[in-house]
């Protein structure tokens, strides 16, 4: 009796004594937990996706990427004009505030533009943007004029989508260089400001009244947004389970399925422009005579492989079975070229006719997603190859492939969320990475011209080009798209975008 | 003692350089820590500048000794992946998990000395042997299932306490207890076997005759001489409870030095790797010599020359 009264006792203590902070509607407050560390704000200096996710929320671009279309539509920008193929002149907004409450002008853009392209600024952005940016121009209050080194077809797509506009001299403090000045409180223009932020633990964001009107993003339905970082994706669970939070994503299948049916959990499966595929040493790096340098061989491996039900027992959601190097969302991916349908009786004969008709030993290389990579193994021991499956951290692969230690390996790649065949195409097969193990000098030259104008049936018909030589030479074996599995509050209202972005700024309660 | 004192000192600092330099090779030749800090989709242009960035194209053996010159200094030099100097980075976290394996220490000592004695004090009982099980069990829980299982009882169906985070002492309470169960058998079983031995000694036959009985001849007689091994293990399992806070820190979404461990060695951070290295090995270290140390001061019959 004692017993039952103590821990009736404890039990009401406990409530009165805890009071967590509930997520929901109540407070108007989105509650979000991710499971990698935020440490620091500024985009112009991290990679991640998640950083990703927070600078939509906090920062603006020129232009904005219209995640259904596809289509560039103004942002800060009222739009552009190309006064020669070497110059862009971008007209700005003149009621567009930061969150300090100063008003943006062509000095700041042009500011943040050329620290970006500055070596001394080491921004991540940096290198990519210098080698098409020679500089921005500041020609009156609202006009910024950007000069171009050569012509580059995706200028616009870069303007829209990688550096954060930051106040002028926001990285010179009294004539210091300070790369970290925006790490912590980063004054933006997005719809979202920072109310504190402690690294690697919370960010509490609240909606900046000032933001403008008729934006892209809309005027966002949620007062105030906290991202916090709880490493065990259980422990997030059991969060959303007792209203901790409202929102987690990148949910493995089996745990979203686990809380499917219950009342406050929804579960969400949207797309993602992340691809896995296999890259197959046909230059034969590891071995010039091996049997990866035979084309039928890798035709034979591209038969084995049952991607239709990797793709849906596997990743599910809206996972799908890929035959190009490129997700057939993205620009210039045409689906039209040669696709291997699964036959292993088929792999097992170009096997034979290849002259290995037992098969032969592979180091097959990968590092996530272990069960596709078993799969993948298994699919390939079935028509006679005997696989040792190399299961490493990424670090470890990323240095065995530097070496040409790697005769195949299953790769995945997200292209930065955007949706242009350019950004996994040139990363594979230009002739300077060393992922590039097909050895192809007309690929690269393919690529290269791809992204080197701004005909865009031209850059079309040449992805066409080097996807069907890709496809014919079966350098890759094509594998899965993934899918995004996410767990919300059931109260929340969470619209999900072809491009697999995560927009927290368009949640709203129902 | 003061000899003593300063042979240990000096293993603790051997030990804590033989472990640095084999953490510093191993981080840097398992690895591409460029990489690593870059992450998954990061360009060969991005990594490439990260390891001119932070040095990585320079010989191993000048990084090692250069760091060690810094750490002579007083510098244990800047956290790649935080930004931040590493002894700001590790006194931020310090306080949170010395709280957590504190409380951690006491659940052990609450739960696992009374056990003990009520198991001692009727050996091979209902109550002994329901003490064994709970000990055995506790042993063989991982400490992970019992934060998730505590996770769902009292975070999610209760709900009384707090899931995850550090801001306020009830979000101790379950990764307290889950650290704290997993040194309760040993240090129940050492407790149960030090009492059964002392009370079969002739003193305590001298203090039954003199009318003490159950708890009161344990506390005025018993406990001092069968407490002693306890102290020793005690101050281990302070240090284990250091090491432990890994996982523990980990499914609370607790921010202390275990889970920096963490976020270190799977971002490459060499720094924080190796001064939390070096941490820990000294801790562990120490808390040997302070189990000594207590033992001396306990029991006079033992001197240290």
């Amino acid at each position: 009796m004692h017993f039952l009264k103590a821990i009736t006792l404890a039990a009401l203590l406990g409530t009165a004594v805890v009071n967590p902070a509930m997520a929901g509607k109540a407070d108007d407050t989105l509650r979000v937990a991710f499971v990698e560390e935020i440490l620091e704000l500024d985009y112009n200096y991290t990679t991640k996706r998640e950083y990703i996710i927070i600078a939509d929320l906090i920062d603006e671009n020129l232009f904005e990427i219209n995640p259904e279309t596809n289509a560039f539509e103004p942002a800060v920008a009222t739009g552009y004009e190309y006064i020669d193929p070497l110059t862009i002149e971008v007209k700005l907004r003149d009621d567009v505030t930061f969150h300090n409450g100063q008003k943006l002008t062509a000095r700041d853009v042009a500011y943040t533009y050329n620290w970006i392209i500055d070596p001394e600024s080491e921004s991540h952005p940096g290198p990519g943007h210098a080698t098409w940016l020679k500089s921005a121009e500041v020609v009156d209050d609202y006009t910024v004029r950007f000069h171009l080194l050569n012509d580059y077809p995706l200028a616009i797509r870069d303007l829209a989508t990688r550096v954060s506009i930051r106040p002028e001299n926001t990285y010179h403090v009294d004539g210091k260089v300070v790369r970290n000045a925006a790490a912590l409180e980063p004054v933006g223009l997005g719809p979202y400001r920072v109310v504190s932020f402690e690294p690697g633990q919370e960010l509490v964001l609240e909606r900046y009244d000032g933001y403008y009107s008729n934006s892209p993003k809309g005027d966002v339905p949620i007062d105030n947004i906290v991202i916090r970082t709880i490493p065990d994706i259980g422990t997030q669970q059991a969060e959303l389970m007792s209203g901790g939070i409202d929102w987690m994503y990148n949910v493995p299948l089996d745990v979203a399925q686990s809380v499917e049916g219950l009342p406050m959990v929804e579960h969400l499966s949207g797309p993602d422009l992340r691809v896995s595929f296999v890259v197959l040493d046909a230059a034969g790096l590891t071995d010039p005579d091996g049997p990866l340098t035979n084309r039928q061989v890798r035709q034979a491996m591209n038969h084995a492989v049952n991607k239709a039900d990797i793709a849906q027992y596997l990743v599910g959601g809206s996972a799908e079975p890929i035959h190009t190097p490129c997700h057939p969302a993205q620009f210039g991916c045409d689906t039209s070229i040669q696709d291997y349908p699964y036959d292993p009786e088929v792999g097992r004969q170009l096997l034979a006719e290849a002259g290995y008709p037992d098969g032969f030993p592979l180091d097959l290389w990968a590092y996530r997603d272990r069960s596709i990579a078993e799969a993948v193994a298994a699919d390939f021991e079935k028509i006679g190859i005997d696989v040792n499956l190399r299961y490493v951290q990424l670090a470890s692969l990323d240095q065995a492939r530097a070496n040409q230690e790697i005769p195949a390996y299953i790769g995945t790649w997200g292209s930065g969320g955007t949706a242009d065949t350019a950004l996994i195409a040139n990363i594979h097969f230009n002739a300077t990475t060393d992922r590039n193990l097909s050895g192809d000098e007309k690929l690269t030259e393919l690529v290269l011209a791809a992204e080197a104008t701004s005909d865009q049936d031209e850059r079309r018909r040449l992805y066409t080009e080097a996807l069907t030589i890709i496809a014919d030479e079966a350098y890759w074996v094509p594998l899965v798209t993934y899918s995004v599995n996410y767990l919300i509050n059931s109260e929340l209202n969470f619209p999900l975008n072809a491009d697999g972005l995560p927009r927290l700024y368009s949640a709203s309660w129902k | 003692m003061l000899k003593y004192i300063l042979q240990r000192a000096a293993l603790a600092l051997a030990v804590a350089l033989v472990v640095s330099f084999a953490t510093f090779m191993l981080l840097n030749y398992a690895t591409d820590p460029a990489s690593a800090l870059a992450g998954e989709d990061a360009t060969p242009e991005i990594v490439e500048q990260i390891r001119q960035t932070y040095g990585f194209d320079r010989p191993v053996f000048v990084r090692y000794f250069e760091w060690l010159g810094g750490v002579a200094r007083g510098d244990f030099g800047e956290s790649y992946y935080w930004n931040k100097d590493v002894a700001v980075l590790v006194l931020e976290r310090a306080p949170v998990t010395i709280a957590l394996a504190l409380s951690a220490l006491m659940v052990t000592i609450v739960i696992a000395i009374p056990l003990g004695a009520i198991a001692a004090l009727r050996p091979n009982s209902w109550a002994d042997r329901l003490a064994l099980t709970f000990a055995v069990s506790a042993q063989a829980i991982p400490s992970f299932w019992l934060g998730l299982m505590l996770i769902i009882l009292l975070g999610v169906m209760l709900p009384i306490l707090p899931i995850s985070g550090d801001s306020s002492w009830q979000h101790f309470v379950m990764p307290a207890f889950v650290l704290g169960a997993s040194s309760v058998p040993a240090v129940m079983r050492l407790t149960r076997t030090g009492l059964i031995e002392v009370m079969e000694s002739d003193y305590i036959r001298t203090a039954r005759s003199k009318g003490y009985r159950g708890f009161a001849l344990l506390r005025r007689h018993a406990m001092r001489n069968a407490l002693l091994p306890v102290v020793s293990v005690l101050a281990v399992q302070l240090g284990q409870k250091f090491g432990g806070s890994v996982i523990t820190e980990s499914v609370f979404a607790i921010n202390g030095l275990g889970r920096l461990a963490l976020q270190s060695i799977l971002g490459s951070d060499i720094p924080t790797v190796q001064m939390l290295i070096f941490i820990f090995a000294l801790i562990f270290v120490l808390m040997n010599l302070l189990a000594d140390l207590l033992n001396a001061a306990l029991d006079p019959r033992i001197r240290i020359t």
